[in-house]
């Protein structure tokens, strides 16, 4: 074989740097992640070389599985990878609809096929994404029609593949029980992306650029009191993590309101209205719950 | 005979990937695809058998040549027609319609003629056997 | 509303000869109000006399004034008719001509009368001696007044859904040779066009009822001929029966034989005149016809510059009127038609709203208000070999006109008709492939050729035909970043 590859000019040409240069920007963090999106988008690139030069003919199998708690920015990394799938011209379209399992599932005898059958029709051609997708096996309910969704899935997912990329997100653990009870999903799904929850420093590098971009600051005695905060919540259950510090942040800016107009007798600065106090964070009752414990 | 209603009917007969091609115009241009299926193909007869809703909001053609099969494969030996909506305002009706399968004997229509007055005739078509 | 510093009344209606300037029809502070009729008027003074009086006489004299001072003016609220030239621009390129922007008040205009308003605007001031030439450009219709009619009697839409055809262009031909066939050899040009693949077939302007001919005879071969098209094919099929005639209770008789006889259609002359129009529109809308509308006899004042009416106006009181099908030109074909005027043209039949477009004639906005649309008709020397050109240039929302281009087919009229079908739709589907017509036309053609021998032919026979002439009539503003 005399045939060369320019494998720099198939990536400069596909323009998947830029949606990893994007993803870089937007999601603080996520090292693990990003690194994970880059390899599958180096194999998905020599891959496409090397059907365009007749090595391999069998179309290869993208179906995906992500893992982690809520929050860690699985459904941001999809529309990314929906779009790095276009670029290489595994999809042709970079559109992502995103269900959960009543989305799929009917009340009723004979509801569950039309309703994934639509969603099914509405995602051709992009990426469904399926959050939480374990709730559709639910045994111990005999009247439970998410077995008749499953059928349908694991059909899709093997005879459409040039058609559609599903994604499955939820917890690693019930996600692993799901695979076990169906094992027609495990030998479906070629990749896997696991999402650690967020570390404490870049948990505070996530919220002082949500509250810049509402035109918010800490002073220096509610950044030291935030990060109390999430360290302590971070310790307790249902940890969301950015959504979750998200939540906390719209609190502290309702409280913070609420101190504002109790102070009205006085005249505000600019100062006043942009800067978060540390009261406004001692408030929460997760600091109540630290003192209990 | 071949019955040439329908936007592309003197053209030979349509493949899949043409077919698919013409839905994702449709997509693109936002309207909603509808198939429909009859084994009456008067030029008067509108209302043909709806197969399923009119499909809103899809992306990609490859949902509706899904439903095209499984509407050929219940209803393959008579006229099964694609057509799509414009819900804009100044159009709100359809903006292109054509034939995707058809009967491989299509028997065609007869004249009858009914004089009346003078020398005027009422006419109707009807179907051959 | 504010005017010039108006004389005292005394002063003003004093017996004598006065300027038009001073008389009240010149006021460059005027503005407009939205229901106010507005007009372009392209002025060519005589030597010597100044625009401004002359625009200012052109108001005058197409609305209240006349040559002199008249005391029964002070009977009236004569401030209210008193049209106005609010604005005056140079006519590019040629310091004889100026464009005159005149407003007429709601008040001085039956409601939904063509007659009135053509009468009004144009019935008086077109002969004034101080004028060596007078062109009306355009019109704006305040939707105050669009909404006194009733518009199309059918319109594009619901023309498509009764003959079930969508997506393309409508096809048709007028029956050839212009005169002298009977009615049951006109009825068999008719049966091979349609069933050979033409939507329609067309009465000549001048078919009415003749020695070689008479009107019953034709309509009933032509009906037969449209029922044995739609068994062979299974279509919905018509031909334009032409009810006109010298009176209108002859038209309502030839036009409910038309309709007795179970035709989709009918069709009139222009030179029928407006009211005879309208009347028309009216008895189609109630009998669920369409209205066809042949153009006969405007390239007697729409086509020069400089003097008549531009043909802009005349589509949008046909417009109004009710008319379904209008003659708009081609462009590529043999009569007269630039591309930018016809792309106005075709826009004032079609669309809902007309944005103020120079480059193509537009001088004012108009708003549709919902009136239903004209589907403009494309007919004169064009052939399947333009197929694209013609596409790209006219839009799917249009009847082409092969009537030579049929019938001169080598291989026969059903031929001709398949010819121009194929070629037709082979366009329509690259086009909504996304792929460039304009250029790929000819190599679209060609490929459908491979499996059309009748297109095959028409191609080798016409290909070479083409109709370049300067046209007489092409817009005065070209687009520039300065064109408002």
């Amino acid at each position: 074989m005399s045939e060369t590859v320019d494998l720099q000019k198939a990536y400069a040409q596909s323009r998947v740097g830029e949606v990893l240069d994007q993803l870089e920007t937007e999601l603080i963090g996520l090292k693990p992640v990003k690194a994970r999106v880059a390899e599958l988008a180096a194999l998905l690139l020599v891959d496409r070389v090397r059907r365009d030069l007749g090595l391999v003919s069998a179309l290869p199998t993208l179906h995906m599985v992500f893992t982690g708690n809520p929050g860690t920015g699985k459904t941001t990394v999809a529309m990314r990878m929906a779009e790095i799938l276009r670029r290489l011209g595994c999809i042709r379209s970079n559109h992502l609809i995103a269900v959960t399992r009543d989305d799929l599932v009917g009340q009723y005898i004979g509801h569950t096929a039309p309703k994934t059958k639509e969603i099914l029709k509405k995602a051709m051609g992009g990426v469904l994404f399926i959050d939480e997708a374990y709730y559709l096996h639910r045994p111990e309910n005999e009247r439970d029609y998410g077995q008749e969704a499953i059928e349908i899935l694991l059909q899709v997912m093997e005879n459409k593949r040039d058609d559609l990329v599903v994604i499955l997100a939820g917890y690693a653990g019930r996600m692993e029980t799901f695979f076990a009870s169906n094992p027609g999903f495990r030998s479906r799904i070629a990749h896997h992306i696991e999402f650690p929850d967020y570390a404490i420093d870049e948990l505070m590098a996530i919220a002082s650029v949500l509250l810049a971009a509402q035109d918010y600051r800490f002073s220096d005695a509610a950044e030291s009191a935030f990060r109390r905060y999430v360290e302590a919540r971070m310790r307790q259950p249902y940890f969301a993590n950015a959504r979750s510090v998200r939540n906390a942040l719209d609190r502290a800016r309702l409280r913070h309101a609420v101190r504002l107009f109790a102070e009205r007798g006085r005249t505000l600065t600019m100062d006043d209205l942009v800067t978060i106090g540390p009261e406004e964070i001692l408030a929460s009752r997760v600091f109540a719950a630290v003192a209990a414990a | 005979m071949r019955v040439t209603q329908g936007t592309f009917s003197f053209l030979p007969d349509l493949t899949d990937e043409q077919i698919a091609t013409q839905v994702a115009y449709c997509l693109r241009q936002s309207w909603a695809v509808n198939i429909e299926y009859t084994d009456k193909p008067h030029p008067r007869n509108t209302y043909w058998e709806m197969w399923g809703q009119p499909m809103f909001d899809l992306r990609d053609p490859a949902g509706v040549m899904l439903e095209l099969a499984a509407c050929r494969k219940a209803h393959g030996d008579g006229y099964v027609r694609l057509s799509a909506f414009d819900a804009s305002h100044g159009w709100e009706s359809l903006r292109l319609s054509f034939i995707v399968n058809r009967p491989a004997e299509e028997p065609g229509f007869a004249v009858e003629r009914n004089e009346v007055d003078g020398r005027r005739i009422d006419y109707t078509l009807h179907r051959r056997a | 509303m504010n005017h010039q510093p108006q004389r005292s009344a005394a002063d003003r209606y004093k017996a004598g000869v006065m300027q038009y300037k001073d008389m009240g029809y010149f006021d460059l502070d005027y503005q407009p109000k939205d229901t106010d009729i507005l007009c372009c008027f392209r002025i060519t003074p005589q030597d010597g006399v100044d625009p401004e009086e002359a625009a200012a006489a052109v108001a005058g004299e197409s609305s209240t004034a006349t040559w002199t001072v008249v005391w029964t003016d002070r009977l009236t609220a004569c401030e209210k008719y008193r049209a106005r030239c609010y604005r005056i621009d140079p006519v590019p390129g040629n310091p004889a001509q100026v464009f005159a922007y005149i407003a007429y008040d709601l008040d001085l205009f039956e409601p939904g009368s063509i007659v009135n308003l053509s009468a009004s605007i144009i019935g008086n001031v077109f002969g004034f001696k101080p004028l060596k030439a007078l062109r009306l450009e355009d019109m704006r219709l305040p939707v105050a007044y669009v909404k006194t009619f009733d518009g199309p009697a059918t319109g594009i839409v619901v023309e498509r859904e009764r003959l079930d055809k969508f997506g393309r262009p409508l096809l048709g031909a007028t029956v050839k040779p212009k005169l002298g066939l009977s009615g049951r050899n006109y009825g068999r040009v008719v049966y091979e066009a349609l069933k050979g693949g033409l939507d329609f077939t067309k009465d000549d302007e001048n078919i009415n009822s003749q020695p070689f001919m008479h009107w019953r005879d034709r309509f009933l071969y032509c009906m037969e001929a449209v029922k044995r098209a739609e068994a062979a094919t299974g279509e919905v099929k018509g031909t334009y029966l032409n009810v006109s005639a010298g009176d209108m209770e002859q038209m309502y008789e030839r036009a409910e034989f038309a309709k007795s006889l179970g035709s989709v259609i009918v069709m009139i002359d222009l030179v029928i005149g407006y009211t005879a129009i309208q009347s028309m529109s009216k008895w189609a809308r109630r009998n669920d016809i369409v209205l066809h509308l042949h153009r006969a006899g405007h390239s007697t004042y729409t086509r020069q510059k400089s003097h008549g009416v531009s043909f802009r106006v005349i589509a949008k009181w046909m417009r109004l009127a009710g008319v379904d099908h209008i003659h708009a030109g081609t462009v590529v074909g043999k009569l007269e038609g630039d591309p930018h005027t016809t792309k106005g043209y075709y826009d004032i039949c079609r669309e809902g709203h007309n944005p103020l477009a120079l480059e193509n004639g537009l001088f004012f906005e108009q708003r549709w208000a919902s009136m239903r649309k004209v589907m403009p008709v494309a007919s004169g020397g064009i052939h399947a070999g333009q197929m694209h050109q013609l596409l790209t240039l006219l839009g799917e929302d249009c009847v082409l006109q092969f009537g030579g281009g049929t019938i001169g087919h080598p291989d026969g009229i059903a031929a001709g008709a398949a010819a121009n079908r194929v070629a037709l739709e082979a366009m329509i589907f690259a086009r909504n492939e996304g792929r460039d017509i304009m250029t790929e036309g000819p190599d679209i053609l060609e490929r459908a050729a491979r499996y059309c021998r009748p297109l095959a032919q028409a191609l080798l026979v016409w290909k070479d035909v083409t109709f370049d002439y300067t046209s007489t009539d092409t817009p005065d503003f070209v687009p520039t970043a300065t064109v408002s």
